[in-house]
């Protein structure tokens, strides 16, 4: 999973996380739903957990 | 009104037609490789390319961190007379003669749970499942294809077959028969089932360890027998198509669907929509509409997917603030602006 910037989506109250948005370039985005089901949320999660990656939280804002 | 007298009815004798061995007899989707939403071509995979790139339901997995690059696409080259009209392609343009022994190279379609209660698996009738296809390669020699079972907590399983190719750059038809999986049942959801895989090139990680009855999955069985490397020269390229996997222990011909039947199925995982990969900013635009007169709304409905998709889009000078889509649904917010458009819009909800 190639991309520039992982960051967290939240719901328009700013209250709950609801997808990871990837910056791809060119202006170009993918959204990932935080759903179990979806692989591309699997995969998000493992690169995650490697020490170094990291999914920047703005806690709501963009 | 009709009478009919019998003397007895004895119980049926002899073989009985298992539940799916005709219509929608191939649990593979997409065998005939004619649906390529996503392209019919794409560059430069090797490295971190695990993914779908162009043939619906038809993954690319990698392992290591290889040298080689491949380009895979939608072929016109076919077996002759055989009603195929659509290939996968595998062109190796940057080789890697000596594989480290942790790589690996292979194409799968991962089959949904759900889709697979009637094989009985987990139980001691469970069926034997017979897989056939069309192959063509320069390279010849043995490759690997296997089965794995993810399992439904009790760990996942895998067996494996190989095949020969005989001839080099001619189209030949390969059947293999497994067993079933008599220990192993599947869950009955919309999660990852059975995957059926072609090994096209392995390190030796991954092919010391017998495969060839059912048993506990591991590494070293994820390639057993495997010899041929597509990856070995730029010259080398692989061809597959007629991909059909059934109950029982006899390959069938393969059963052609109508192109609305089979991509509907593949929209189940993958749906594009409108002018997809044109990067056509004025035809290929969804449009948002106001919300409140403050948020700008965008919103498309389609059919449902197997889950909520990853939404991958492209847009023009703003940002998407929010996203309340669902797996039949497109509904993107951009905060305090009443006026953009996304384009070339892809969603995924593969397995």
């Amino acid at each position: 999973m190639n991309f520039i910037s992982a960051t967290y989506m939240y719901d328009m109250e700013g209250v709950n996380k609801t997808h990871i948005k990837l910056e791809l370039g060119n202006n170009k985005f993918k959204h990932i739903p935080m759903n179990e089901a979806n692989t591309d949320y699997q995969a998000i999660q493992e690169w995650s957990a490697i020490e170094g990656n990291n999914i920047i939280d703005n806690g709501g804002g963009e | 009104m009709s009478e009919i007298k019998v003397n007895k009815v004895s119980p049926r004798t002899g073989t009985y037609v298992s539940l799916n061995t005709v219509g929608m007899k191939n649990i593979i989707i997409n065998g005939d490789m004619s649906i390529a939403q996503r392209g019919t071509s794409a560059t430069g995979l090797g490295n971190g390319d695990n993914g779908y790139h162009t043939c619906d339901r038809w993954k690319l997995l990698e392992s290591g961190t290889p040298t080689y690059e491949f380009t895979q696409s939608q072929s016109t080259d076919v077996p002759s007379g055989q009603g195929f009209a659509t290939s996968l392609k595998m062109d190796c343009t940057t080789a890697d003669a000596s594989l480290n022994a942790d790589n690996l190279i292979r194409i799968a379609q991962v089959i949904e749970s759900q889709n697979l209660q009637y094989l009985k698996f987990g139980t001691a009738n469970a069926e034997s499942l017979t897989a056939s296809f069309w192959v063509k390669s320069s390279v010849t020699g043995d490759y690997n294809v296997h089965l794995y079972n993810y399992g439904s907590g009790g760990g996942a399983r895998i067996i494996s077959s190989t095949y020969t190719i005989n001839s080099a750059d001619t189209w030949e038809k390969k059947t293999i028969t497994y067993d079933g999986d008599t220990v192993e049942a599947f869950l009955n959801d919309n999660t990852a089932g059975l995957n059926l895989t072609f090994t096209l090139g392995s390190g030796t990680d991954y092919t010391s360890t017998d495969a060839t009855s059912w048993g506990s999955y591991s590494s070293g069985k994820l390639a057993y027998g495997q010899v041929a490397n597509i990856a070995s020269s730029t010259a080398n390229n692989f061809y597959i198509t007629g991909v059909q996997l059934e109950a029982g222990t006899t390959a069938s011909d393969f059963e052609f669907l109508p192109v609305d039947v089979n991509l509907g199925r593949c929209q189940r995982y993958c749906t594009v929509f409108m002018d997809y990969g044109a990067g056509d900013t004025n035809s290929n635009r969804l449009y948002n509409s106001d919300y409140a007169n403050v948020h700008g709304m965008a919103r498309m409905g389609y059919p449902r997917m197997r889950a909520e998709p990853s939404l991958t889009y492209s847009s023009v000078g703003f940002s998407i603030h929010a996203d309340y889509s669902s797996n039949g649904l497109i509904q993107l917010m951009a905060s305090g602006d009443t006026n953009f458009r996304i384009y070339d819009i892809l969603a995924e909800a593969e397995l």
